[in-house]
């Protein structure tokens, strides 16, 4: 019963897709409430941090 | 051999010398016997949050293939390139030829010629959605209109063959 349907295949670079898995702060959003599996879970945070690491999300909505 | 995945962030003051970059970059790779797949040259792209005072970066993304002790040497040389303002080299298991996303919409901005905030292009894109859908439930009742069509187009062609045939009597 997953609330988003995940593609395939995707990485860090799907900047869109990514945002949808965070918060307006820019935290990760759990998997119990977005009902990712948790396999999509890992790979959807480890693309996260590294889309944070190259600024094209932010770590948090305090950035100056 | 490994495959590889880099990421260049340079100085967005430097973009119009990116050419040369990507000359002496690709050079550099050689020398140490890494073969590129591919090249994707993304441009000028807002930065989420400021890295060293600046606000734009200019992004190159390449798709290598190579020896990873040889690896450690490319990055030590790129580290203190003053016109790279952030690189990331990551191990993939395959490379995939299709352009990037965030090529694809980087040449889109371009199209669109209007500098649109990233909150602007999650709403087009819903609407270009939206538009697909009602293109596909129109070209269905579209093409049920051509069936009706051709049916009655039939239909009078038999009444018209008819009609010559009376004629002949």
């Amino acid at each position: 019963m997953s609330k988003y349907e995940l593609p395939k295949k995707f990485d860090y670079k799907d900047v869109n897709l990514l945002k949808e898995f965070i918060t307006e702060t820019g935290k990760i959003i759990p998997a119990r409430v977005t009902g990712v599996s948790a396999s999509n879970q890992r790979k959807l945070t480890r693309y996260i941090k590294i889309a944070r690491f190259l600024a094209l999300i932010p770590y948090t909505d305090m950035h100056n | 051999m490994k495959k590889y995945e880099t990421v260049i962030i340079l100085n967005p003051n430097l973009s119009s010398k990116v050419e040369t970059f990507i000359k002496e970059f690709e050079k550099l790779l050689k020398q140490h016997s890494f073969s590129i797949n591919k090249m994707e040259n993304i441009g000028r792209r807002q930065l989420s949050y400021s890295i060293n005072n600046h606000n734009k970066g200019h992004y190159l993304i390449f798709n290598i293939e190579g020896d990873s002790l040889q690896l450690i040497d490319i990055e030590n040389k790129i580290k203190y390139n003053e016109s790279i303002i952030r690189h990331l080299f990551i191990s993939v298991k395959e490379h995939f030829g299709e352009d990037s996303q965030l090529l694809i919409d980087s040449k889109n901005k371009k199209s669109d010629s209007e500098d649109t905030e990233e909150k602007g292009d999650i709403k087009k894109e819903i609407n270009i959605k939206k538009t697909k859908k009602e293109k596909t439930t129109d070209e269905e009742e579209s093409s049920k209109d051509n069936k009706e069509e051709e049916q009655e187009n039939s239909v009078e062609i038999t009444k018209e063959e008819s009609k010559e045939e009376e004629k002949d009597e």
